[in-house]
């Protein structure tokens, strides 16, 4: 076997696992007396190195500079590498959003493990370009597994804070139930086909006919695994809690890239059970679990102070609003679900890291209430709140809008022509633009705060830094942009999918 | 492309005077005059060029491929008294706020989004964009009102914006309703016009567009944001909401839900014109029993907004001309009245209170005749547009509706005179100055008279509706020349 077309796949994620290490022994040896701020900017500054790497490589892949056989690497490596333009340029955007993150987490170190903060991050960032890439059952759940204990190690980070250890042992033993869950669906899956490569799964029709009740249970176990990892009621208990009371760099990690690499593989697990033969078992539970996500998270947030709590019941309302394009089981519904939650995490992501940087030297998680007449002290970053929240409201010309059409869109035109309210998913598409009334209100209860109070703002103000800065522009600008101008990336999407 | 530079000349004002220091705001109101004013122009021109019965100036390009959307935009003679009203208001609510000093750059910024949204929706031709404009239209409405609103204004504010967002959710829905219904992969109105909708499917979806829509344009029972809404929106948005945002409803309502669903309509609209009616005699009557100055003009608008559903509800081309024209004409004179109480009387008397305000003619003569005649225009009187206009409507009423629904109307313009005479008894000739004087000790000298921006906004508005009063046709022929075209099918 030919291991150098194995390397050059590989080349992006091996450029930044060596920048990990490298700043752990820089951060270990060679900076062992420097102060606090000094080893988090010689971290931020190896690790940025280390995903810009890795993203002008995987330009290199997509561009075809770096020549790849995509069918031969899924063969060689058992449906383990599952190169595509598509795999890849999600995986492009993982970095590049990890990237946007590292910068939030050097602006206020929350701890004196400066390396391993970082080092945790790229980890977590490394197993979502695999979740993404792999379509081997095992593969992916190793993937998942690295993005997960990566991400409750850094939960736990935050270490003068009691709640943060406690938010971190709830999601330790939350997400450890859910990987079982998960592993044991995956075994039932194996059992029915003997096959662990997903993508040799699919046709496999018949095979799946032949044992309904085995796949329906498979999948139940698979969507209630995978179900914690993305934050679907009801297993959303956890996410609270994570995000309140994590540092808010990570929390906007995990709202963001994980929630991208989660619905990609699911969307993955689903893909062999599209199939109207097969899928008629799997709609019932999908629906359920979108209807309750959906309640669940947008009446939750309507009586929530802190902020962060209050995106966490957003992203679980979100989570439901991304179920109802994967209902719909057809092309446009994946691409609407991948749409969507690529405008989200951008959004979210946002969202927090403005958070992070109003709220950082508040020395406590920071209530709606504290950004009281923030226009006043800080005006754009109060515009860039407006955009991101907005967009995830749903408000045009921003991109949460138009993800958020492209999803009921994929939803109806599934089953387009109906005899009966409940029949095709018009109902649901319904009862989601009710829940998005019903969002608006919460959201606007936070700009609220930040733009109608005359108060002088209590948060304290310090220079935002050029990275963070930077960050924050670019992310506006991207979620302005797929508002007004979404039509290349839908395409790209759609053809990245046939 | 001229009718086009109304939404990006809005567009580009409301990011200068966005941008612009905030203690600069004796600049920035010159910035939004001079905005606000090139888009009348724009609007104007668009008036003058116009000629034939069809779409004129009509831009067409894909926007999102994949989803059927395209950027078609263009205006006939249904949209073009509606661009007039909007351009007129706009102008006047920057005259009638001429000395807004706090946060005067973002005011207006969140006020030429709005406007910008609302030229767009009476521009667009394709069933996303005109969702897209409809909905950038309502984010700023909240922050216009609780930020330089009055009392109660937070609650108000949300109450609006929730009612406004439950509707675009209605009309979302009946949108993708139609776009799969047709098949025609589309969601261009012209196209989609030319969809064979079955009757059952019509029938069904058009009361979810119709509601949808109808809420924006203040129907009962879900009338009750706009009271709310006006009354605590500070006087330029309470102008818009009332002259224009209203109107983006009724609209709605016209151009896409009867526009595309004729036969729907026809099932639907008996009951229509029975909701239209309890606006006009319930609206009149509860104006009736208000307290406070500008609640009696917001109901006076519920009240005159049921003149609009209720000509849509005729169906025929005398009906709905009217409903047109009383579009335009309860867009002047609506934005006139809320001048007139909430920036001219109220900056002199720091009231709204009608048992607070003690003849009044004696000490602002000026202002009270002005707003006497305002009334009479409100109340119909021949010799204002809303003459021509509500005799229309109830001239089509009659050839299509029950007689019942004709004579309940009669009795809402009754009630109509009646509240509209029995308030500016209240305010300007009950009691004495004496009585006050004596009660309050304040110092009894007369108020100033008006400003010069606020004789140029009164006679911007009032000068409209005389003129429209005096000669109809300046509208009417255009209107109903396009009106003719959506009529024809629903004949067929």
């Amino acid at each position: 076997m030919d291991y150098q077309p194995i390397f050059n796949a590989l080349l992006p994620d091996l450029i930044v696992v060596v920048s990990l290490f490298a700043a752990l022994g820089v951060d270990y040896g060679y900076m062992r007396q420097a102060s606090l701020k000094n080893r988090a900017n010689r971290a931020l500054q190896i690790c940025s190195l280390g995903l810009i790497g890795g993203l002008v490589v995987l330009v290199l892949q997509l561009n075809g500079t770096l020549s790849l056989d995509y069918a031969e690497l899924l063969a060689a490596t058992h449906g383990q590498l599952m190169l595509s333009p598509g795999t890849l340029a999600l995986k492009w955007l993982l970095f590049a959003l990890g990237l946007a993150v590292l910068p939030l987490a050097a602006r206020n170190m929350v701890t004196v493990q400066v390396s391993e903060y970082f080092a945790l991050l790229l980890l977590a960032t490394l197993g979502m370009g695999f979740m993404v890439t792999s379509r081997n059952l095992l593969g992916a759940f190793v993937a998942l597994e690295v993005v997960s204990l990566s991400l409750y190690a850094l939960c736990a980070l935050h270490q003068t804070s009691r709640a943060s250890a406690e938010a971190a042992l709830k999601y330790l033993t939350y997400g450890g139930v859910s990987s079982a869950f998960l592993l044991f669906g995956i075994s039932y899956l194996f059992g029915v086909t003997g096959k662990l490569d997903i993508s040799q799964v699919v046709p496999m029709e018949e095979a799946l006919v032949r044992a309904p009740m085995l796949v329906t249970v498979a999948y139940l176990f698979i969507l209630v695994g995978l179900g914690f990892k993305i934050a679907l009621a009801p297993f959303h208990l956890w996410a609270p809690d994570v995000y309140q009371s994590a540092p808010t760099p990570v929390a906007a990690w995990v709202a963001s890239g994980s929630k991208i690499a989660g619905v990609v593989l699911l969307l993955a697990l689903l893909s062999p059970v599209s199939m109207p033969s097969v899928n008629t078992a799997i709609i019932p539970m999908l629906a359920i679990l979108a209807v309750v996500s959906m309640a669940v998270g947008n009446l939750g947030a309507l009586r929530q102070v802190n902020i962060k709590r209050l995106l966490a019941y957003s992203a679980i309302a979100n989570a439901g609003y991304l179920l109802v394009a994967i209902l719909a089981f057809t092309e446009e519904g994946r691409a609407a679900a991948v749409y969507y939650a690529v405008v989200y995490a951008v959004a979210t992501l946002g969202a927090f890291a403005v958070v992070a940087i109003l709220s950082d030297r508040l020395g406590r998680e920071a209530q709606i209430d504290d950004f009281r007449g923030c226009w006043k002290a800080r005006p754009w970053l109060s515009l860039a709140l407006l955009i991101f929240v907005l967009s995830l409201a749903g408000i045009p010309p921003l991109a949460g809008f138009v993800g958020k059409f492209y999803l009921f869109f994929a939803a109806i035109q599934s089953h387009s022509q109906i005899g009966y309210w409940s029949e095709g998913l018009y109902w649901i598409v319904a009862l989601a633009l009710g829940f998005s009334v019903v969002a608006l209100y919460y959201y606007l209860k936070v700009l609220k705060a930040v733009f109608v109070s005359e108060e002088t703002c209590k948060l304290e103000k310090d220079s935002i830094g050029w990275p963070s800065g930077v960050v924050i522009l670019i992310l506006s600008v991207i979620t302005v942009g797929l508002g007004v101008w979404p039509g290349p990336l839908i395409e790209f999407i759609g053809q990245c999918l046939i | 492309m001229t009718a086009l530079l109304t939404v990006i000349i809005s567009f580009l004002g409301a990011m200068v005077c966005g941008l612009m220091p905030v203690g600069s705001h004796r600049r920035i109101r010159w910035v939004a005059l001079l905005t606000a004013g090139l888009g009348l122009a724009t609007a104007f021109c668009c008036a003058l060029r116009y000629s034939g019965p069809g779409m004129a100036d009509e831009i067409n390009s894909t926007w999102i491929a994949s989803l059927g959307v395209s950027f078609v935009t263009g205006y006939d003679g249904i949209s073009l008294p509606l661009l007039l009203v909007t351009g007129l208001v706009a102008v006047s609510g920057v005259l009638f706020t001429w000395n807004l000093d706090h946060r005067a750059n973002q005011f207006y910024a969140f006020y030429f989004v709005l406007i910008g949204g609302v030229y767009g929706v009476f521009l667009s031709l394709d069933l996303f964009l005109l969702f897209v404009f409809y909905e950038i239209a309502i984010v700023p409405k909240y922050f216009l009102i609780a930020i330089w609103g009055g009392a109660k204004r937070e609650y108000a504010a949300m109450k609006l914006v929730m009612y406004s967002f439950g509707g675009s959710a209605l009309v979302l829905l009946g949108m993708l309703a139609l776009y799969f219904g047709s098949g025609l992969n589309t969601f261009n109105l012209l196209e989609l016009m030319e969809a064979n909708f079955s009757g059952g499917f019509q029938s069904v979806v058009f009361p979810i567009l119709f509601l949808g829509f109808a809420i924006l344009a203040g129907m009962w029972p879900f009338h009750t944001w706009a009271p709310t809404g006006h009354a605590a929106a500070p006087t330029a948005a309470s102008m818009l909401l009332a002259g224009v945002v209203m109107k983006l409803g009724a609209y709605g309502c016209l151009r896409v839900a009867v526009g595309l669903l004729p036969e729907g309509a026809m099932v639907w609209a008996p009951w229509i014109a029975v909701f239209a009616v309890v606006n006009i005699v319930y609206g009149a009557l509860v104006a009736l029993r208000q307290e406070d100055f500008k609640y009696v003009i917001g109901y006076s608008s519920v009240s005159h907004m049921g003149f609009v559903l209720l000509g849509i509800a005729t169906l025929n081309l005398t009906g709905m001309t009217g409903a047109v024209l009383q579009m335009f004409s309860h867009g002047v004179i609506g934005a006139l009245l809320f001048a007139l109480v909430g920036t001219v009387i109220y900056s002199r008397t720091q009231t709204r209170m009608l048992d607070q305000l003690h003849r009044l003619i004696d000490r602002m003569p000026g202002i009270a005749w002005v707003f006497i005649v305002a009334g009479l225009a409100s109340m119909g009187l021949p010799g204002f547009s809303g003459f021509v206009s509500e005799l229309y409507v109830l001239l089509g009423a009659w050839g299509s509706l029950s007689g019942w629904i004709v004579a309940a109307a009669g009795v809402g313009i009754l009630a109509t005179f009646g509240y509209t005479l029995v308030k500016i008894h209240e305010a300007f000739f009950q009691g004495s100055t004496a009585d006050s004087e004596g009660s309050k000790g304040v110092e009894q000298s007369d108020y100033p008279p008006m400003t010069l921006p606020e004789k140029a906004g009164v006679t911007l508005l009032l000068g409209a509706s005389i003129l429209i009063g005096i000669c109809p046709w300046l509208l009417t022929n255009h209107i109903n020349g396009s009106l003719e075209l959506l009529i024809d099918r629903l004949a067929n």
